[in-house]
């Protein structure tokens, strides 16, 4: 048992999914708001890094972990609804690129205000559980506390975030604004009300990736979440963008398949496989693996 | 005078080649009195906007995204490098066809599974691409040169040219004139095409299929194929533009081509306007002329160019530009003179002409 | 039809006419023929592209200590009746596309800097200019224009061309020769240990590696991993934890690190974070002392070319404090207890040697006869191995001594070789032997430099 858990694959396998459940938490993300807005936030992963960068520097006036936390993702979310309120709002009805194109123009301006505010060398947070990897028969097992933490906490808040779907009031009322918004009104669902609290729901959950991320031991700085949203869009597409199951399958495939490639290949290519999957599942199915077969937005 | 302006109102190929020979032969006359250094950084913009009126293309008359357009770069880059690097002899002109047709090639292969997908998945794909091609080029060291990249010589002035310069600093005065002019005579062929382009049935088709594919595929036009073709000039544009400034650098290297170019590309072109040749005449002298643009900006604002916020200044400038800009005046910068125009128009009491195709 | 052509025709020839009379006009704007670019008969100016902002900011006190010097040479007797004036210009490691952090502006780059140098500021020479291939991207322009480009701050031995390349000049030990002076340090006191190696992925790290390899050192190929420069831009630093992994798994004992600071700290700390403590052997260029921490109980070796900073019988350590206290815009922090670092004595180091070329070359100041003085001037400089270029090495200096870098990050010589060090040196190929003494290089202060 212990040399299968130090084998090489089984090394590939832990590290692929302690990166695939990041890249997962973004995509969900960008799902959640793609279902009730059908715009693609691009400055998803740089809001998560700056509400990440509010919360943890509190750490060096002495504030508790934890509560950190609870500062990064608060932060997240009050971002996430002043960005529908003043950015998204006007652009409703418009050609998709508008969107596109503020969001990419908001990520610039986020980037550049972290690196203006807390430079941009790298910050490191002090991570809640160690970060030196389990040993098994003196041999490395790709699992660390903080591994595991990183796991178990992204599935918690993957399956949170079902069950708000699933089973509340407040998640049928978002799933009925974003499937029919013009029956929703008449329903007395306040849909531009449901339309704020998916984007604020969104960036929560971005938050929690950014606060992952910036534990981790690449640490914090203000592009240290391009890479990660680069990947949790595509898992996001690969999984077709209007299924929340669809975008983990989609993050933790794209995670595995990184870490093989670069175990197995090169480092340098492991981002080779983002695009592999997403070109085989675009040819396999345009609009993604996980949606029901529609009509097609014109 | 009456005959000129009925003559140009008359769009035809020759009065475009007229326009845009003019155009360029305005600007080289310009080159003339520029200092060498303004003249370098003309050249770089020279390229850009290639790169930018590709882009423009491309969004503005198919509708479709694309943010892989710095990956594209590279490719024509790569092609112009690698074969420059073996090859130092031969003439320009070859080169960068070479890099144009390999650039076209590349965008063909990401165009087939594409041209299936719209909007957001488009622009996955293509984000995609540009991210994994700095990767690609640091792994192929054997071809690539890895992360130290490959070196060319740098272009030379030719003899006539520099016995037109005496003095001092004849030498450096002729080499960034001479450059620049290279430069400019190779974006005036490439808009030449592209505002011929423009006014071609595959235009208008093209516009057809942007604002209504179904009325388009109603009219015989196939849909896939309209829109592979579409991404595959503006992949050939980003090709030579990539294998212009590859050339005028005279290195390649995998950094040159960052995501974060092809975001830089996408601002400048919507700044200047879609669509437009003149909004990518526009991006690329802002681009040009960026460094002057945040040091005048730290000078009006007070801040201290070497502080963290100064430091990040151009990002902070280059972000809002692009959100006022589409919040505020979709249409980019070109289209503050449009109701200008319009009103001139309307005293003559004549019908507007297609205004996309401005110059 | 012919209407159209004829107006073509006129228009194209007015312009062209046009074309012609400005070219023409252009031709009486002339400098004084014949004189040397940058060369006046009170000042001389030089110039460097330099990363001042942006991924490799933590390198511009090497040019501000190089601007230190010549400004204490300016008010304290000039070189042959002339100032020198420094222009610094920077180019954000020529990665300034990436925007972030860089102040430059995104169109940037080493050749765009090079060429305000060489057309707007009309430099006598590039002196002290940055990376590895930020320079290389503009060696053929430099050489293109008769501009030397002198003491380029990389230990690429790509500056050692002398028969292509006659104007071009390094400074430092090459990667090759720190190298086998590495292999020969492992093979002496760490024979047997499993050798595992991290380098930069282009000149650096490929020649590193092969100087190691040169040097009888066999590395496993899974161990020789590479990383990009841009990485830590872009944020992809996933490979380093892999590399780290892997090395810890296949047991390295000993590993070379062929990085730039930043990429030091990553891997220290990821290996600290997997429990992994191996001997550290860094190269010279990724040691400064800021940016080692972790080192865990083996400790860090590096290969040092200057005095420790904190060597008080080094005549040049005093001196270079000096220097600096007096040069408030450069150093406007720089108090009589600050610590000198490794990147303020490089600078000075380089700084001192061209003023002295420069002073060797005379009065008459050409590109030509400046060169020769580069040749034939025996350097009072304050590195520790003799400093020397030849019609047939261009690379400067050959060698250098190990030294420990101590837990709390200050540099100091290794425990076990004579306090003094022993100073090995070796040339750039296969075939250069490893000599070494046990005397260090201590040069006087030039009389007419002391101040």
């Amino acid at each position: 048992m212990s040399a299968f858990l130090t084998s090489t694959f089984m090394h590939n396998v832990f590290g692929g999914l302690a990166q695939g459940v990041v890249y997962a938490l973004v995509a969900l993300s960008l799902v959640i708001i793609w279902q009730s807005t059908h715009i693609l936030n691009f400055a998803q992963g740089a809001m998560a890094m700056f509400a990440t960068y509010v919360g943890m520097t509190e750490i060096e006036h002495g504030l508790g972990y934890w509560w950190c936390v609870i500062i990064s993702v608060a932060v997240g979310m009050c971002l996430g609804g002043v960005t529908e309120r003043v950015l998204i709002r006007p652009l409703y009805g418009k050609p998709e690129i508008n969107p596109i194109v503020v969001m990419v123009g908001f990520l610039g301006v986020i980037e550049a205000l972290a690196a203006a505010i807390w430079t941009s060398t790298t910050r490191n947070i002090p991570e809640p559980f160690s970060q030196i990897f389990y040993h098994a028969n003196g041999n490395l097992v790709y699992l660390s506390p903080f591994i595991v933490f990183q796991i178990i906490l992204a599935l918690g808040i993957m399956l949170g975030v079902a069950a708000l779907f699933r089973f509340t009031r407040l998640g049928l009322q978002l799933r009925a604004s974003a499937m029919a918004p013009e029956v929703s009104r008449l329903l007395g669902i306040r849909v531009s009300r449901m339309l704020t609290f998916g984007w604020i729901l969104s960036a929560g959950v971005g938050c929690v990736a950014g606060v992952i991320q910036a534990s981790g031991s690449f640490g914090l700085f203000p592009t240290n979440m391009d890479g990660i949203f680069v990947a949790g869009f595509i898992a996001a597409a690969v999984g077709g963008l209007e299924s929340p199951i669809g975008a983990v399958a989609g993050g933790l495939l794209i995670g595995l398949a990184e870490q093989f490639i670069l175990s197995y290949w090169s480092p340098n290519v492991a981002p080779l496989g983002g695009i592999i999957i997403l070109v085989v599942a675009l040819m396999i199915r345009p609009q993604g693996l996980f949606t029901r077969a529609a009509g097609r937005r014109v | 005078m009456q005959k000129l302006r009925t003559f140009l109102a008359q769009e035809s190929t020759r009065t475009r080649l007229l326009a845009v020979a003019l155009l360029t032969l305005l600007t080289l006359v310009v080159t003339i009195v520029l200092p060498p250094v303004a003249n370098s950084d003309l050249a770089g913009g020279a390229a850009i906007a290639i790169v930018i009126l590709g882009l423009s293309w491309l969004i503005g008359w198919s509708g479709q995204i694309s943010l892989g357009n710095s990956g594209f770069m590279a490719v024509g880059a790569y092609a112009a490098g690698v074969w420059a690097h073996h090859h130092a002899t031969t003439p320009l002109v070859f080169t960068l066809l070479l890099a144009t047709v390999v650039g076209a090639i590349s965008g063909l292969i990401i165009a087939v599974p594409s041209t299936r997908l719209r909007g957001p998945y488009l622009a996955g794909l293509t984000l995609a691409f540009a991210a994994a091609v700095t990767p690609i080029a640091q792994n192929f060291t054997s071809i690539t040169g890895g992360e130290g990249g490959l070196f060319m010589n740098s272009l030379a002035t030719p003899g006539w040219f520099g016995r037109l310069f005496h003095g001092a600093n004849a030498a450096i005065n002729a080499n960034a004139q001479w450059t620049a002019d290279l430069a400019v005579v190779v974006a005036g062929v490439a808009f030449f095409f592209m505002s011929n382009l423009f006014h071609s049935r595959t235009g208008r088709a093209m516009r057809l299929v942007r604002d209504n594919d179904v009325a388009a595929e109603l009219m015989g036009v196939n849909l896939s194929r309209a829109r592979s073709s579409a991404f595959m000039i503006a992949a050939a544009y980003a090709g030579l533009g990539g294998a212009l400034y590859s050339l005028l650098e005279a290195s390649v290297r995998p950094e040159t081509f960052p995501l974060t170019l092809s975001i830089t590309l996408l601002t400048l072109m919507v700044l200047g306007g879609i669509g437009t040749l003149s909004g990518a005449v526009i991006g690329g002298i802002i681009y040009s002329f960026s460094p002057d643009l945040v040091s005048w900006v730290n000078s009006l604002t007070g801040v201290n160019p070497t502080s963290n916020l100064g430091a990040n200044m151009q990002g902070i400038i280059f972000g809002l530009l692009l959100i006022v800009t589409m919040l505020f005046v979709p249409r980019g910068l070109v289209s503050i003179t449009v109701p200008l125009r319009k009103l001139a128009r309307q005293r003559k009491r004549r019908p507007p002409a297609v205004e996309a195709a401005s110059l | 039809m012919g209407r159209v052509r004829r107006s073509m025709t006129v228009l194209s020839v007015s312009a062209l006419a046009l074309f012609g009379i400005a070219v023409g006009s252009l031709n009486g704007v002339a400098g004084a023929a014949g004189s040397t670019p940058g060369v006046t008969s009170t000042q001389i100016t030089i110039g460097a592209s330099v990363p001042l902002s942006g991924i490799a900011a933590s390198y511009a006190p090497v040019s501000a200590a190089a601007n230190a010097v010549f400004k204490w040479v300016n008010t304290h007797g000039k070189v042959n009746g002339r100032t020198i004036k420094y222009v610094r210009l920077d180019d954000c490691y020529d990665l300034a596309s990436y925007g972030l952090g860089c102040t430059a502006g995104a169109s940037v780059t080493t050749l765009s800097q090079n060429q305000v140098l060489v057309a707007q500021d009309h430099v006598f020479a590039t002196v002290g200019s940055l990376g590895t291939a930020a320079e290389e991207s503009v060696v053929s322009y430099l050489k293109q224009n008769g501009v030397p480009q002198l003491f380029v701050n990389s230990g690429s031995k790509a500056w050692d061309n002398p028969s292509q390349d006659p104007d071009l000049f390094g400074y430092q030990t090459s990667y090759n020769a720190e190298g086998k002076i590495f292999a020969h340090f492992i093979k002496t006191h760490y024979a047997g240990d499993t050798v595992g190696f991290i380098g930069q992925n282009d000149d650096f790290g490929a020649n590193g590696l092969l100087g190691l390899q040169d040097g009888g050192i066999s590395i496993a190929t899974s161990n020789s991993l590479t990383y990009n420069a841009a990485d830590a831009i872009t944020g992809s630093t996933s490979d380093i934890q892999a590399d780290v992994a892997t090395l810890a798994q296949d047991k390295c004992q000993v590993v070379v690190l062929d990085s730039v600071p930043g990429f030091t700290t990553g891997i220290l700390e990821v290996a600290h974070a997997l429990g992994y403590s191996p001997t550290w052997i860094i190269s010279n260029v990724g040691a400064d002392p800021t940016s080692v921490n972790y080192v865990g109980e083996a400790g860090a070796y590096t290969l040092d070319y200057f005095p420790a900073v904190t060597d008080t019988g080094d005549p040049w350590i005093p001196w270079i404090r000096k220097v600096l206290l007096a040069d408030k815009a450069d150093f406007p922090t720089f108090t009589q207890n600050s610590i000198l670092t490794g990147n303020e004595l490089y600078g000075a180091g380089f700084a001192v040697a061209f003023v002295e070329a420069l002073k060797a070359e005379g009065r008459n100041v050409t590109r030509a006869g400046f060169i020769k003085a580069m040749l034939s001037t025996k350097f009072a400089d304050p590195a520790i191995t003799p400093l020397k270029f030849s019609g047939s090495n261009h690379q400067g200096l050959q060698g250098g001594v190990i030294a420990k870098i101590a837990a709390n990050g200050s540099k100091a010589p290794v425990v076990g070789i004579p306090v003094n060090g022993t100073v090995y040196f070796t040339g750039n190929s296969k075939a250069s032997p490893l000599n070494s003494t046990k005397t260090l290089t201590i040069s006087p202060i030039p009389a007419w430099l002391k101040g």
